[in-house]
């Protein structure tokens, strides 16, 4: 019993890659006015499913084999893209290549220009369906993420800080970790046991191991620089501290809002001076 | 969320170290010991380690024990932060935490957001965070065990012309910080530690109507700079800050600016809660040579002429040695710790130089020493309270300084003009141990060299003080003789100041060198 409420405590976002901290997407370069309106973008991701991913793949991931339309959802040149270079590639399609015209209502090829950039922008410059206070309410709660996961501070230690993960990720890249999370341990979240002398267990990660040391961080936020014979108290997991079941444990729904309240962290400086100029900067804490 | 108060007993864990204590402002005032827990060691900076396993006899078995490399950047400058084992190092935008043991990394962080790049020289420690000044002027607190953002601050804009690369200053509640630019007036601020909301500002240069605003003639005074782009020192007894004030815009043209303009370099004593200043002390009135006065104002205890006092003593760029009283800003004593000082023919009983004609910077040149890197500069200095001795890397150079009338443009890298070597004069560095009350020169070791180097010091009770050669060496000095007792090339010209700590019982020095972390330690520890 204990040792299932144990784990109940240590779940949520994954420790996959997804969530070390790597370079940030940057802003869309965006001028297209469906971009922001949740509902038309779903409009368009609904076009896309219906005429695009035959070729480009159901998330835009790219197709399979020769011929097949390339990845559009991570995609530096998608990115640097002007609108209406997005635009004209729907309504005219590629010369050269097998990407064919769309002959679509002008409102509809914008709506799917709007999801194609948003497959490529950071997740905190899309609409997202979900409720993010509802979403937040089941991170800090009943998901029992911030028992491994930080944001701004607060939460646990066997996962990746998820202070700027709205900044850092796609809104597919979220939706993937949450949806169908990865149990395979990333570097700096190598999930080990920790034996003390009296033979007590705590789980842990190695934040760097060598053969000749290790630096360990346990779940009580415990630093432990290990180094020779100490190295034998530690017993490596093969399955990172991200439980693989959380598509069971949590509903569509309740997954949908956590999504929605990730994809909403991103570290925004607030101005020392006072609240006048936090409001226009944003406010993190 | 546990967030331990505790230190884990590491007998628990053979070999290892367990950590999971607080730092408290009370070890923040203990002075130096086996940790080192700001920039410039302790708050009074003297930069002198009671550790003393490294001694005069040992330093020869003295070995690197690790080296991390930065692949982020061509010129580390940091010194390093030292707690209870584990290492805060900065990077521009960057800080790590080390296994100060094995310099195997437990995190890191990158503010990548930041717009701006550039070299950062240190981090601040409090509680269970660490604080980073990035390059655009963020103050950001970390979770110190494992590098999670808590908040960030802006605490002024580089959109603005502001940049930043000082290391912050924690006082009590509040982490001070500074600023530099290029035509815009700089400050000091003092920020909430909890959440970085600022709680007290003083403007290097004064406001409309303020005393000294009568300084500048017409000039606009919220373009003066006086950047304080080097930490200051704390009194804790006085509750008083000692920062530390750069040079006025434009740097080589003061046709514009007449007067003294205040409080351009000059150190400014402030009252750590308030940020009023008690006193000020200007170095240089109206400078034309960029001799900014941001070198480390050292706070030292000691006899003076009969008399124990209260001592501020510093090594200015200007090629004068000061000693001051901190209490009251009196000037006591000032004389040349270097023998090339062509610009003032001394100090008068206030302090003021006393200035030789045709020294200012024209339109063909004029040769002037010292040069614009300084007498010495940021390095840090340090001082042996057992031998009275203060150990600064000083330069001797001249150079041709040039000005230009040329309308002023804030923000534009207008300087004024600028400088230019002497070919046939390239200048050396000399170690130099200068007696902190009389300010005579006890000894000095010459380090010939390309005159790039930018490297502080660092004394300590085992008879030792560690400096760098013009040559990418660190060096052992015999304190009391100045006899070289060990060195170690890192293969770079160095650019930092070297730290010393201990951890299990064992003492180790630390070293920035290029893109390089060097540690070293006694050959048989660990």
């Amino acid at each position: 019993m204990r040792r299932s409420i144990y784990w109940f405590m240590l779940t949520c976002v994954p420790a996959a890659p997804l969530f070390a901290q790597l370079d940030r997407a940057g802003s869309p370069n965006t001028q297209n006015r469906l971009a922001q309106d949740t509902a038309r973008v779903a409009a368009g991701e609904a076009s896309f499913r219906q005429l695009c991913t035959g070729c480009h793949g159901r998330a835009g991931e790219g197709g399979q084999g020769e011929g097949q339309g390339p990845n559009l959802a991570t995609n530096w040149e998608v990115r640097r893209a002007k609108d209406p270079e997005l635009f004209n590639f729907i309504k005219n399609g590629v010369k050269g290549t097998a990407m064919p015209a769309f002959s679509l209502p002008e409102e509809r090829i914008w709506e799917l220009a709007a999801f194609v950039r948003s497959l490529n922008a950071p997740a905190n410059s899309v609409p997202t369906q979900g409720d993010v206070s509802v979403g937040s309410d089941v991170f800090f709660g009943k998901g029992g993420c911030s028992g491994c996961h930080m944001i701004k501070g607060r939460g646990g230690y066997l996962g990746p800080d998820l202070s700027n993960i709205g900044a850092a990720r796609r809104l597919n890249e979220l939706r993937d970790a949450l949806f169908k999370p990865s149990t395979t341990p990333s570097a700096g979240f190598q999930p080990l046991l920790l034996r003390d002398t009296q033979g007590r267990q705590v789980r842990a990660i190695a934040k760097h191991a060598s053969p000749w040391s290790v630096q360990v961080l346990d779940e009580n936020g415990t630093l432990h620089l290990l180094r020779g014979e100490a190295i034998k108290n530690l017993t490596f997991q093969e399955k990172s501290w991200m439980p693989s079941d959380l598509p069971q444990r949590l509903s569509p729904e309740e997954l949908t809002n956590v999504l929605a309240f990730l994809s909403r962290q991103a570290i925004r400086a607030v101005s020392a001076a006072g609240p006048a100029a936090a409001t226009e900067k944003g406010v993190i804490n | 969320m546990k967030r331990g108060a505790t230190i884990v007993c590491s007998s628990l864990w053979l070999l290892g170290t367990v950590l999971n204590a607080q730092v408290s402002t009370k070890e923040l005032h203990g002075g130096l010991g086996g940790n080192w827990l700001t920039y410039l060691g302790d708050y009074a900076a003297q930069r002198f380690s009671p550790l003393k396993e490294i001694d005069t006899h040992t330093v020869p078995d003295l070995v690197p024990k690790w080296v991390r490399h930065f692949d982020t950047t061509s010129d580390l400058e940091t010194t390093p932060l030292v707690y209870e084992g584990v290492m805060y190092t900065t990077n521009g935008n960057e800080m790590h935490a080390l296994d100060a043991i094995t310099g195997r990394e437990i995190w890191q962080y990158r503010a990548l957001d930041s717009q701006r790049r550039g070299v950062n020289r240190g981090a601040a420690i409090l509680g269970d965070q660490v604080y980073l000044v990035t390059a655009n002027c963020h103050l950001i607190s970390l979770r110190r065990n494992n590098g999670a953002v808590v908040w960030d601050r802006e605490y002024a804009s580089s959109a603005d012309g502001y940049g930043c690369s000082s290391p912050p200053l924690v006082v009590k509640d509040k982490i001070m910080v500074g600023v530099t630019s290029s035509g815009k007036t700089c400050f000091i601020a003092a920020l909430s530690a909890v959440d970085g909301k600022e709680a007290w500002r003083v403007w290097s240069v004064p406001r409309e109507g303020e005393f000294g605003s009568y300084t500048w003639g017409k000039f606009p005074l919220g373009q003066g700079g006086g950047p304080t782009w080097t930490p200051g020192t704390y009194d804790p007894e006085l509750n008083l800050l000692y920062w530390p004030i750069g040079n006025p815009w434009p740097d080589f043209y003061g046709g514009d600016r007449p007067g003294d303009n205040l409080y351009t370099d000059s150190v400014v004593a402030l009252d750590a809660d308030t940020g009023k200043m008690k006193w000020y002390f200007q170095f240089v009135p109206h400078d034309t040579h960029d001799w900014d006065a941001n070198e480390t104002p050292v706070l030292v205890d000691t006899e003076f002429k009969g008399q124990k006092r209260k001592l501020l003593i510093q090594a200015n760029r200007n090629g004068f040695y000061y000693v001051l009283d901190r209490i009251t800003g009196e000037f006591l004593l000032g004389k040349p710790f270097v023998k090339n000082l062509t610009w003032a023919r001394g100090l008068d009983a206030k302090g003021r130089p006393i200035e030789i004609p045709n020294t200012d910077p024209s339109a063909v040149g004029v040769r002037v020493c010292p040069s614009v890197h300084g007498a010495t500069n940021w390095w840090a200095p340090s001082f042996n309270p057992v031998q009275g001795l203060f150990y600064v890397a000083a330069l001797e150079q001249c150079e041709i300084y040039y000005s230009s009338a040329q309308k002023p443009v804030a923000s534009s890298g207008f300087r004024g003009t600028g400088h230019n070597i002497i070919a046939a004069e390239p200048g050396q560095f000399y170690l130099r141990a200068i007696e902190a009350a009389t300010g005579n020169i006890r000894w000095e070791f010459p380090m010939p060299g390309p005159t790039t180097m930018w490297a502080g010091t660092v004394a300590t009770a085992g008879g030792l003080v560690f400096a760098a050669d013009d040559d990418g060496d660190l060096v052992a000095f015999d304190a009391e003789a100045g006899k070289p007792l060990w060195h170690f090339n890192t293969g770079s010209n160095l650019h930092a100041s070297p730290m010393t700590f201990s951890v299990d019982g064992h003492q180790y020095v630390t070293m920035a060198s290029g893109t390089n972390l060097f540690t070293f330690g006694l050959h048989l520890s660990h």
